[in-house]
């Protein structure tokens, strides 16, 4: 009981973590980055290419990461998003193909076969019955601290507010003088920062390897439709719900029905109340 | 439906052509013809459905899937002949998809290409899991019947198989219901306001795609002879699809043919250079960047470059 | 007299904030009904509603006698009601012609696939509205406003429909389209058509409706002949109020 509720909760803080730049680019910019997973694959890359194959500390690393998926979320906006001025169908078409082509990238540069990550913090400790590394504890902790930072920025500051005027009416919130496109460029720059630091992290708790992409845009994209867009709250919620649902089904299950739990959740979700658990009816 | 002069020589050329290859090329060149004839089919699959609607699908892989493993697991585990087990494995992708993906279709656009991307993503892991000894699991099964010995064989095979499901796809789509369709893709409210059933609509253009992937991939399986997760369920493949079709030319049927020879091809003629993933990388980057430039794709291109040269005679 | 719509103890609320309150009114057969009120008053919710695009909170609509409330919007234009909007929704990448072809389309998939278009009918509504049959094959992302209305007029006349629903369709017109569109609806009076038309445009629609009712916040103001309403001491309040 008690492992299930541990793991549970650290392997939730983690995908909380992911999905929430994927659920900011969705409510506040209104396009579908299927190329999210990709940061998370770059930041990844990233962070073991300065860490462990350059040999600088693991910080450096880690705002390496940051650094990268920033400027690829700047760059992506630029480059794609705005040219083809939200076109939905467009966007989503186009990140699919970006992300495929950084897939291939990195099997270029890094070789097709899967790394392990040493370990953030090494050893492990035991708590309330369970063992658990170090590693994903203070990924978990570290999660949650950028969770509340997040939070505090949107609720606070001038910025975060203009975001969530943005995400609610677009052109309500240019007529009250928010400056939509400098809003959106923040955007993407966080989603991107937010995608590499929870990418090192995946990787840390999984392995890396060029494909590794697709499972937590996949778990993003859970996440985002049963909650429904637009609150970092909701997002928490859902987060924990997919997270403790794929451990017990792996520990009281099969180990193999892991992904199985979360997609029959989209389905039911998307049949009984389309517009997630806490979103807004889309109009 | 207006047929006009053009249309006609134009599949008249291009199939006695297709038909004449086996006398000009390599069986090495074949071979690498029949496999862009079935990309031909899965893209035309997937245009039947994403190409005017904008409901982008990133589940064809999974319905291929469907059709394949539902006649392999018959003809090999069953002992039942290939001319029923193909035509069930038809019926069973067309319900197996309609059950899956209809309520993703009631939603609105976006949510339905994440939700498709999900199903295949299940798929891969459902089918190393459930019921292995009749999936074969991870490694899938091999030593499934084929249907034609050869590559010349398999090439007529292939070929016939892909103008006729082509031929009567691109007709479907010139009739009202494809204006209907590409409606859809505009504005799907102004459909509804104009008195028609926009879901009645998506769900038949969802059949139909189901259909052509299910024949697809059936006959697939029996030319390659077996079957693994990781070829269908696969990114890579999903991808090849999409591009072949959108830089052919979305919605236009005949462009996601052209897509996919022109991909293939590609892909063979990079092979020598780069022989791994490298090529997705190149011809990734080429597929950014012809969508980016006319989203509409080569068809476009091409019919803007003919209406010019008319307007130059003129 | 028969009733083509009676609506009954309409009410739509959007959380906090109620768009219609409360509202009944019948429109009959051949009739043709100005619905007025200051900007804000709820008139496009109320078409909304009576299309099945949105869903109201409570009250009942019937047309023809019969609750549609449970219908699809695409069912009800079946039935014989349709309308125009505001701001016109035309598929921008088709032609003037294929537009009204999508008005004229059965919503049956066999009849689409086996069923032959109808060139002249397509005609037909287009120059009903005054297009120039020469401007039948510009794309619709090249007409102007008032073309794009007109446009949208023509669908839906194609649809079939003969009760009519008009949200502002002279905004945008020159005079001419405006006593063109006037004489189009006058005509299609003469042949029992019925209409609920929404306008800013009082000295437009006044020759062209039998009744009117004024509304503000949603809620009943005043009804009767165009004159009456006008005069009406808290109809004029609200329009004064607006500006």
């Amino acid at each position: 009981m008690f492992p299930i509720i541990i793991q549970g909760l650290l392997l939730s803080g983690l995908y909380a973590l992911i999905a929430m730049g994927f659920m900011l680019i969705f409510s506040i910019g209104r396009t579908l980055n299927l190329a999210y997973g990709a940061y998370l694959m770059i930041g990844g890359y990233v962070y073991f290419w300065i860490s462990q194959q350059l040999g600088f500390p693991q910080i450096v690393g880690f705002f390496g990461a940051i650094a990268v998926g920033i400027l690829m979320g700047l760059m992506k906006h630029q480059f794609i998003v705005r040219p083809l001025k939200g076109h939905h169908v467009a966007v989503e078409i186009s990140t699919l193909i970006l992300a495929v082509v950084l897939q291939a990238g990195i099997v270029l540069v890094f070789g097709d076969s899967s790394k392990i990550l040493l370990p953030i913090v090494p050893g492990v400790v035991r708590v309330a019955g369970a063992t658990v590394t170090y590693s994903i504890l203070t990924a978990t902790i570290i999660s949650w601290l950028i969770i509340t930072i997040l939070y505090l920025f949107v609720r606070r500051t001038h910025t975060g507010r203009a975001m969530q005027a943005v995400s609610m009416d677009q052109k309500g919130a240019a007529i009250s003088g928010v400056d939509a496109d400098r809003i959106n460029l923040i955007t993407w720059g966080l989603s991107g920062a937010l995608g590499a630091i929870g990418g090192a992290f995946f990787a840390s708790y999984t392995q890396l390897s060029p494909a590794m992409w697709v499972t937590p845009l996949i778990i993003s994209v859970a996440i985002v439709i049963v909650g429904g867009i637009g609150s970092i709250v909701g997002t928490l919620i859902v987060a924990h719900i997919i997270g403790f649902l794929e451990v017990i089904v792996v520990s009281v299950l099969a180990p193999e029905l892991r992904g199985v739990s979360t997609m029959l959740l989209i389905i039911v979700v998307l049949i009984a109340r389309p517009q997630g658990l806490f979103g807004r009816a889309e109009n | 439906m207006e047929l006009r002069q053009r249309h006609l020589a134009f599949w008249a050329i291009f199939i006695v052509g297709l038909y004449l290859m086996p006398e000009l090329v390599s069986k090495g060149t074949l071979r690498t013809m029949i496999f862009a004839c079935y990309l031909a089919i899965f893209a035309v699959s997937w245009d039947l459905l994403s190409g005017r609607t904008g409901y982008i699908s990133f589940g064809h892989p999974f319905l291929i899937g469907i059709g394949a493993y539902t006649t392999a697991i018959l003809t090999k585990r069953f002992d039942v002949a290939v001319e029923i087990s193909i035509p069930i494995a038809v019926l069973v992708t067309m319900i197996g998809g309609l059950v899956v993906l209809l309520p993703a279709l009631r939603i609105k656009g976006s949510y339905f290409a994440l939700v498709t991307l999900a199903f295949m993503e299940l798929m891969y892991q459902l089918v190393q899991v459930i019921r292995p000894d009749l999936t074969g699991g991870t490694r899938g099964m091999s030593g499934i019947e084929t249907l034609t010995r050869g590559a010349v064989n398999g090439y007529y095979l292939a070929v016939t198989l892909m103008v006729i499901l082509t031929f009567a796809a691109w007709l479907l789509m010139r009739t009202r219901l494809g204006t209907a369709l590409w409606a859809v893709g505009m504005n799907e409210e102004s459909v509804r306001g104009s008195g028609l059933s926009s879901t009645k609509l998506k769900m038949f253009a969802f059949l139909a795609s189901a259909f052509t992937a299910g024949i697809g991939g059936a006959f697939y399986v029996h030319y390659l002879g077996s079957i693994a997760p990781r070829a269908l369920f696969d990114i890579n493949f999903l991808f090849t699809i999409l591009v072949a079709a959108l830089i052919g030319g979305a919605g236009s049927i005949i462009g996601p043919v052209f897509g996919a020879f022109f991909l293939v091809f590609l892909l063979e003629w990079l092979r020598p250079w780069l022989p791994g993933a490298e090529r997705y990388f190149i011809y990734g980057g080429i597929a950014l960047l012809v969508y980016m430039y006319q989203p509409k794709g080569m068809v476009a291109i091409l019919e803007s470059l003919y209406s010019r040269f008319w307007r130059a005679r003129s | 007299m028969t009733a083509a719509i009676e609506v009954r103890n309409l009410v739509k609320r959007f959380g906090g904030l109620v768009a219609t309150n409360n509202l009944s009114f019948d429109l009959d057969e051949g009739e043709s009904l100005g619905l007025i009120g200051p900007n804000g008053a709820g008139k496009t919710t109320v078409f909304a509603q009576i299309m099945g695009e949105l869903a109201q909170t409570s009250g009942t609509i019937r047309f023809k006698g019969q609750e549609i409330s449970g219908l699809s919007t695409s069912e009800r234009i079946s039935r014989g009601i349709s309308r125009t909007y505001q701001v016109p929704r035309p598929f921008t990448e088709l032609t003037v012609r294929e537009n009204i072809r999508v008005g004229l389309m059965p919503n049956n998939i066999r009849q689409l696939v086996f069923g032959a278009t109808d060139r002249v009918q397509e005609e037909r509504f287009a120059e009903s509205v005054g297009f120039n049959l020469r401007n039948l094959d510009r794309s619709a992302a090249e007409l102007s406003m008032g073309d794009l209305r007109k446009l949208e007029f023509a669908r839906t006349l194609a649809t079939g429909a003969k009760t009519l629903l008009l949200d502002e369709i002279f905004a945008g017109l020159t005079t001419g389209e405006i006593a063109m569109i006037a004489d189009l609806i006058k005509q299609l009076r003469r042949q029992g058509f019925t209409f609920l038309i929404v306008s800013h445009d009082l000295p437009a629609i006044t020759p062209l409706v039998d009744r009117v009712i004024a509304i503000e916040l949603g809620a009943l103001l005043a009804e009767g002949t165009m004159s009456e309403v006008l005069a009406n001491e808290d109809v004029r309040a609200s329009y004064l109020g607006e500006s």
